[in-house]
């Protein structure tokens, strides 16, 4: 590992990046009414641990990480399965594991490895046989196994993230159009199939989970005091610390999913738009890398980071603001919550590893 | 070649690269101009939500399905009554409230304390019920002191109502209240005030009939007023459910009924396998159960030495008598012990194992063949065969028929029965099993005991030549393809014959209640209460009336019609009513009577 690559690291996202994880520091620290405990603390502990991580990947020679791209694939995957046995074996539903003493959801980190593996195979792929059946059959195992074992959890949030993910990859790489038309078609066609070869138990966990009649109050209150908050903030917000926690303390998730309200009543619509350019500024930089790396590895990884990214903003974004059902998907860097930290700083690590090695002669075919 | 390739795949990519940076920012845009709304436009009203007031949601109940009979009549419907419930948010103190209501209307101090347990259970702009179906006069005093009973509400709601009143008590059960414990069923979650069943269909069919909750989300002042909705969305009515029974037949079935003391009858589409009618005495009227106060009824209800809450026709457990011979005769001829001209002399009691067992015939049938042992119910034929083809055979052919099995049709505490065999008894009584309780098995008594339905699904599954009707308290279609029992065509009609003759030939058990106007075949039962000793059986009191009745054997009655391509089955039970032939035939052919007269 080569060191001195550092200075030449993409400091202007570096900085979007800290930027954003010291708001979610100061949400959380409003969220706990002014307190670092419980959250806020933790909260900058993970970041910066991760932010280690992040330099660590950045700086590994690109040519080590696609050689063992699949191999990464394959350990996470076992990681997700395992997380079906102790489902099986533990006490039902379950999306957690415990590794070294720490939970790790796996479903996180699996996005972060179906991007390599995506990435290594389109690398290696002559873009003249890309339509062919057996050239589609394995990008599509590689979505469609982590998706299923997502499903069946049931994860229907990181599912779904983990399906854009795939498909808008494989639109990138430059599949036909049409293909994708032919693939949804046969999906929805092979879907009773797929709902009767799953165990009784994993209907059961699906179907309560879509549906919300166990909690009749449910998501229509949670909805409404997310609209209250973000509404009363109004232009300008009531300040930092000045948000009205009462409703807050309806919103079971205002800590994780629904930190985004709490930013929003207290520093308003400039807050929020603010936040929203920060990501953009963060998908716009990742799009840059891509065009700029003359490997096509380092450009489809550059393009999957920014869709995962991309797909982790705007579902929560549009959940709490009322467009679309709520379904769990943390905002990465200000949202409380590991797993999902670490997996978005991983991600990164490997969009400033592609960007220090754009050029990099020995990826070119 | 590779580098063109490679140039091309650049500039599709970077076209879709395009495409998607395009694609992202339109998303972006819905979400920029989802805040500008919110937080911009629609700012004020959220302003002042946040404020001076409070949003509260409300759950809309839902109104509990209607269940129907198979023709379409209500047996279980709702009125509309007026009730009055506590939301504790709103209340300044909720004791102090309720404490203050008691000056107007009584309410017990043990009620109070189950509302107050309730308020800290569920969120606190919940309300709770405290009395329900108030009549003018508290509705009144109510209505003139309602500055000082804040946070009370009178609410319009519905009262379930079963128009038919015990007719269908056991079958249909009664709904109430949900217990601490039933709020963690998921389908009632957070409705403290939903009504659900508590036992019969209308526990079975909960989460059909309870249908789906709505909410309201209104503003409310701080005093707890309501300014204005913000949002509706209904609730949705539970689904109607039309079951199988013929109410004309089940009414009818009462009626026949009442004129005893406990008993049970129940009739059966064999064609479908529905249950027309299923009867049992005494009953009790749901709407009592569901009106409060309804302590006294329970009382009563629990105190009645017939306990009226159990529903005879698949709680009660009957020795079959001899309504069990069809059984062993078919396992008899399954196993080819005996053949339909082998005979057996009866002079009304064998010696077995130096202990005599009687034929109901003292005086002795003469010679019997399998045909008319079974029109004429012989027991010494009957003790002789099962002597020959063991118990364990007669038990797998009952189980073939639906003896000794529950069929779940929507009815918790259905009893098994027991079909015994040898390994039954090791497990259950710890004892070997004796040759002569083989015998008094083959009769139908001893450990063998059986519901009334499983009775009549007997019944019908020999009508139906060994088709192993499954019964059902639902609509079915009449097409219901039902399996086979094995091995037993060749000796299924002999069987049906020899019912036919009961009802139908002189000297048939049932030949008293033979009908000139349509046929009908059957079997009689007659099941020992109490164990005759051998002086009683000497005594003329034995053959008299004048036996305690609670000491008098259970009469019984399986039977079909019509005797060819047979349509129902019936089975009779009537506690201590005597003999079969005597009790249970006659009400057998007054219930076939009624459905041909109303084409039922």
């Amino acid at each position: 590992m080569n060191f001195s690559k550092i200075i030449n690291i993409n400091v202007l996202f570096l900085f979007i990046v800290i930027l954003l994880s010291f708001i979610g520091m100061a949400a959380l620290y409003s969220a706990a009414a002014g307190n670092f405990d419980p959250w806020s603390k933790k909260h900058i502990i993970r970041f910066t641990i991760s932010l280690i991580l992040l330099f660590l990947v950045s700086l590994i020679d690109i040519k080590y990480v696609y050689k063992h791209s699949y191999t990464l694939f394959f350990l996470t995957l076992l990681l997700l399965f395992s997380v079906e046995i102790f489902g099986i074996f533990g006490k039902g539903a379950t999306r957690w594991i415990q590794i070294f003493g720490v939970s790790i959801q796996p479903s996180e980190i699996v996005k972060v490895s179906i991007i390599l593996a995506l990435a290594k195979f389109y690398h290696n792929l002559r873009f003249d046989r890309i339509g062919k059946i057996h050239n589609l059959f394995f990008p599509m195992m590689i979505i469609i196994i982590p998706f299923t074992l997502t499903v069946i959890q049931p994860d229907l949030g990181t599912s779904l993230s983990i399906f854009i993910l795939g498909v808008g990859m494989m639109f990138i790489a430059g599949v036909k159009i049409w293909k994708f038309v032919v693939g949804l078609s046969i999906m929805v066609i092979s879907y009773p199939f797929f709902w009767n070869s799953i165990k009784l138990y994993q209907q059961k966990r699906i179907l309560s989970f879509l549906n919300p009649e166990s909690d009749p109050l449910g998501q229509g209150y949670q909805l409404i005091q997310s609209k209250i908050a973000l509404g009363s903030g109004s232009l300008t917000g009531k300040g930092f610390l000045e948000g009205t926690q009462s409703y807050l303390e309806y919103l079971p998730e205002k800590q994780t999913d629904f930190i985004f309200t709490l930013i929003g009543e207290e520093f308003g619509f400039i807050g929020t738009i603010f936040i929203v350019f920060l990501y953009s500024l963060l998908i716009l930089i990742a799009f840059y890398i891509s065009i700029k790396s003359i490997h096509i590895f380092g450009r489809i990884i550059s393009l999957g980071v920014a869709l995962n990214l991309f797909i982790y903003v705007v579902l929560n974004m549009a959940m709490v603001t009322g467009l679309m059902p709520v379904v769990g998907i943390p905002l990465p860097l200000l949202s409380y919550g590991g797993t999902a930290m670490l997996s978005v700083m991983i991600s990164f690590g490997l969009l400033l590893n592609v960007d220090l090695h754009y050029n990099y002669q020995k990826m070119k075919p | 070649m590779y580098h063109s390739q490679h140039k091309k795949q650049i500039t599709v990519q970077n076209r879709r690269t395009f495409f998607l940076f395009l694609g992202k920012l339109s998303f972006f845009s819905i979400i920029g101009w989802r805040l500008f709304n919110i937080q911009i436009l629609d700012s004020a009203k959220y302003k002042t939500l946040s404020k001076n007031n409070q949003i509260s949601v409300k759950i809309l109940y839902p109104v509990r399905g209607e269940i129907k009979d198979r023709n379409g009549n209500i047996i279980a419907t709702n009125k509309k009554v007026y009730d009055l419930y506590v939301i504790p948010e709103q209340t300044k103190n909720l004791k102090e409230t309720l404490n203050n209501l008691n000056n107007f209307i009584h309410f017990d101090f043990e009620k109070k304390r189950k509302i107050i347990l309730l308020s800290k259970k569920v969120k606190k702009f919940e309300s709770i019920k405290i009395e329900e179906n108030l009549n003018w006069e508290k509705l009144e005093l109510i209505e003139a002191n309602k500055n000082h009973l804040p946070g009370l509400h009178l609410q319009e709601d519905y009262q379930r109502v079963y128009p038919q009143n015990k007719y269908f008590s056991h079958i249909l059960g009664y709904i109430s209240q949900p217990t601490l414990n039933d709020l963690n069923l998921p389908f009632i979650s957070k409705m403290p005030r939903l009504d659900i069943g508590k036992t019969g269909l209308e526990k079975f069919l909960n989460e059909d009939l309870i249908g789906k909750a709505g909410n309201i989300e209104v503003e409310v002042n701080s005093s707890g007023k309501v300014i204005r909705e913000i949002s509706t969305n209904p609730s949705m009515k539970g689904q109607n459910i039309s079951i199988s029974i013929d109410q004309r037949l089940q009414k009818f079935s009462y009626f026949e009924l009442e004129k005893h003391k406990a008993g049970s009858i129940v009739v059966l589409n064999i064609k479908t396998g529905e249950i027309l009618s299923m009867a049992s005495i005494p009953a009790f009227d749901p709407n009592l159960i569901i009106k409060k106060p309804n302590k006294n009824y329970w009382e009563l209800l629990l105190n009645h030495p017939l306990s009226p809450l159990t529903n005879r026709s698949i709680q009660g457990l009957y020795s079959p008598g001899s309504t069990f011979k069809m059984i062993v005769a078919l396992a008899g001829l399954k196993h080819k012990v005996i053949n339909y001209s082998k005979t057996q002399f009866c002079d009304g009691k064998i010696e077995f194992g130096d202990r005599l067992y009687h034929c109901w015939n003292k005086k002795g049938h003469g010679s019997m063949n399998i045909e008319n042992a079974i029109k004429e119910s012989c027991d010494v034929f009957f003790y002789e065969l099962s002597k020959k083809i063991g118990i364990e055979k007669i038990a797998q052919m009952a189980k073939e028929f639906g003896l000794g099995e529950k069929y779940q049709i929507g009815f918790e505490n259905e009893k098994q029965g027991i079909v015994p065999t040898k390994k039954w008894k090791r497990e259950k009584l710890k004892e070997s099993w004796y040759a002569g309780e083989t015998l008094i098995t083959g009769i139908g008594q001893g450990y063998l005991l059986t519901t009334p339905l499983q009775l009549v699904v007997m019944t019908a599954r020999i009508a139906a030549n060994g088709k192993k009707i499954e019964p059902t308290i639902f609509k079915r279609k009449e097409n219901k393809e039902f399996d086979k029992i094995p091995n037993i065509n060749n000796h299924i009609g002999l069987i049906n014959r020899a019912m036919f003759k009961v009802v139908n030939e002189q000297k048939g058990t049932a030949n008293r209640s033979k009908s000139e106007e349509y046929s009908f075949s059957g079997k009689t039962g007659t099941s020992q209460v109490k164990k005759i000793t051998i002086e009683e059986r000497e005594s003329d009191d034995y053959k008299k009336k004048d036996v305690d009745w609670k000491n008098r054997d259970h009469a019984l009655f399986v039977g079909y019609t019509p005797s060819e391509n047979p349509k129902y089955a019936i089975s009779v039970v009537i506690e201590h009513g005597g003999s079969g032939a005597s009790t249970a035939a006659p009400i057998a052919k007054r219930i076939f009577d009624y459905i041909y007269k109303q084409k039922i």
